[in-house]
């Protein structure tokens, strides 16, 4: 068993939602009138603050829940259609923080998903994961980074072509997140994921498409590098005397904002920069560092939501 | 091999590992089924019993002999309680607890429907209520046999009770399964389904007279889990399991 996985033409699309809402039976809409698709092949990040209907949208993939309106398809299959079955089978999910068995063994585990799945190599998988020396421990006595190993294991034991991940680090200490994550790029490489995050590094770094999820609504959905292109380029200042600085900025028009022991600015590096920077020296502002700054992912998080 | 039977045999080995639900499973019917009716059965034979005279009594119970009361009525009633309890007590292990820890989830991420994992937990818990309980019922009938207390026929509609007792508590549980989300839900609420039923078979037992009384308890006990059932079927969701 390899975590690498086999390629296929992108033409389908492997998770679509279309119109989708979800009301518990408690009232809440976690849900509302959401669509968007996937396609085979990508992997998309889906973010959004807590309640935003991320984890409700997983469990309707995983055919777990019902949509009160519009339909969920997985691999063009509906939870309710004959080839779902099929369709669950060629893919994996990582749940949010399981609990875990005191009875039952990893080797036990994987041997049953080997069984519900129809195929994939229990050893290979432990070897693969590093769980070769914990097979035969009960999943309770794991430590939290083998656990998280142990869920991504039964998750890609059969090979499978999708992957929906919910929020597969949360909770670990920063040496297991470093491993789960580096395994999480090695498995995702060339499948269709669905990546559901709060670490907003962590879906830059693992993801190529971003649905942005607000109060059950679909804020964004576009790749990340378009977002990135939208986004109002700034440059970064720092100089010795920040306040004066910060005021000669102010004095030009610009409002800028904190950045560590700098401060940014709206602008284009290549196009406003060099007549900034003349103009600062100028004044006399001990200007050490000028650069730009690409808008990260939780910059553009950020103001998406606060948009 | 199909879900449900990979689903039910991993259910039936954590059931087999749980200490509670083995101890309860065993030493309770054990208890009601043959510790607790052989002496009485004993003392029948040893001693000569009547019935009050001269007190107004239920059909079930004025046409009887003291042997046939202890076969028809009182041994009965002891199969009723261990046939509905060992199911829903060990419900209470298999499917509640699952539920409180959490552990649902990683069943839920394979690809499974959540009907099949339900329909594998009761058919487990079904398994280990007759696996437990027919052995012990074919020690007292056995002895009922020999000292010519009852009927082969008598002890055939005995095992049909428990038969039916099993099915109505599994259909019960079913119910258990998605009202409670804990132990002491799950505790209260087997007490509140429970304890009419018990109400009911003492009722019938007591009414209705002859061996037909056994038909007509083993007929109730099944139409009362069948209700149980459709009613969870047709006003509980399945997501219930997972809020």
């Amino acid at each position: 068993m390899s975590v690498a996985c086999a390629t296929f033409a992108p033409t389908v699309d492997a998770i679509w939602a279309n119109g989708v809402s979800k009301r518990y039976r408690t009232g809440t809409l976690a849900l509302d009138g959401v669509s968007f698709a996937i396609p085979e092949g990508t992997r998309a990040c889906l973010l959004g603050p807590n309640g935003a209907g991320k984890s409700t949208l997983i469990r309707l993939l995983e055919g777990a829940l019902r949509p009160t309106a519009g339909e969920v398809f997985l691999l063009g299959e509906r939870a309710d259609d004959p080839g779902y079955t099929a369709a669950r089978r060629r893919t994996g999910i990582v749940p949010q923080g399981p609990g875990m068995y005191r009875d039952v063994t990893a080797r036990e585990h994987l041997e049953l998903a080997r069984t519900l799945y129809g195929r994939g190599d229990v050893d290979a998988t432990l070897d693969a994961f590093g769980l070769r020396e914990h097979a035969d421990k009960v999943l309770e006595a794991l430590s939290g980074g083998f656990r998280r190993r142990l869920v991504l294991a039964t998750a890609l034991l059969a090979e499978p072509d999708v992957l929906l991940l919910d929020e597969p680090t949360v909770g670990l200490d920063p040496v297991a997140q470093h491993d789960v994550r580096a395994l999480l790029r090695t498995a995702m490489a060339g499948r269709t994921a669905l990546l559901c995050t709060h670490d907003l590094r962590e879906a830059e770094e693992l993801s190529e498409d971003v649905v942005i999820l607000r109060g059950g609504r679909v804020l964004v959905h576009e790749p990340l590098a378009t977002l990135r292109a939208r986004a109002r380029p700034r440059i970064r200042l720092a100089a010795a005397d920040g306040e004066r600085l910060a005021g000669a900025l102010r004095a030009r028009g610009l409002e800028p904002a904190a950045d560590g022991d700098g401060l940014l600015v709206p602008g284009d590096a290549q196009r406003d920069a060099p007549a900034l920077l003349r103009a600062l020296l100028a004044g006399g502002v001990d200007v050490y560092e000028c650069r730009p700054v690409a808008p990260t992912l939780e910059q553009l998080f950020l103001e998406a939501v606060r948009a | 091999m199909s879900p449900v039977r990979a689903l039910l045999r991993r259910e039936l080995r954590q059931l087999g590992r749980s200490r509670g639900a083995l101890l309860s499973s065993i030493g309770f019917p054990a208890l009601m089924l043959v510790v607790i009716p052989i002496p009485q059965l004993l003392g029948i034979r040893a001693t000569a019993q009547r019935m009050p005279e001269g007190v107004p009594l239920p059909p079930g119970l004025a046409s009887s002999r003291p042997e046939d009361l202890f076969v028809l009525l009182l041994y009965p009633l002891f199969v009723t309680i261990a046939g509905l309890m060992v199911p829903s007590i060990a419900a209470t292990y298999a499917v509640v607890s699952e539920r409180e820890r959490r552990t649902l989830e990683l069943l839920i991420a394979l690809p499974v429907r959540l009907a099949d994992i339900l329909r594998a937990k009761l058919l487990a818990l079904l398994l280990l209520g007759a696996t437990t309980t027919f052995p012990l019922l074919a020690i007292t009938t056995t002895a009922m046999l020999i000292v010519g207390l009852a009927t082969p026929f008598q002890v055939a509609l005995l095992f049909g009770v428990l038969a039916a007792a099993l099915t109505a508590a599994t259909c019960l549980a079913f119910v258990l399964t998605l009202l409670a989300r804990d132990f002491r839900t799950a505790n209260n609420l087997n007490g509140v389904l429970v304890l009419p039923m018990l109400v009911m078979t003492f009722a019938v037992l007591s009414l209705v007279p002859g061996d037909a009384r056994l038909v007509v308890h083993a007929v109730v006990l099944l139409a009362l889990g069948g209700a149980a059932l459709l009613a969870g079927l047709r006003w509980i969701s399945f997501e219930r399991y997972l809020e």
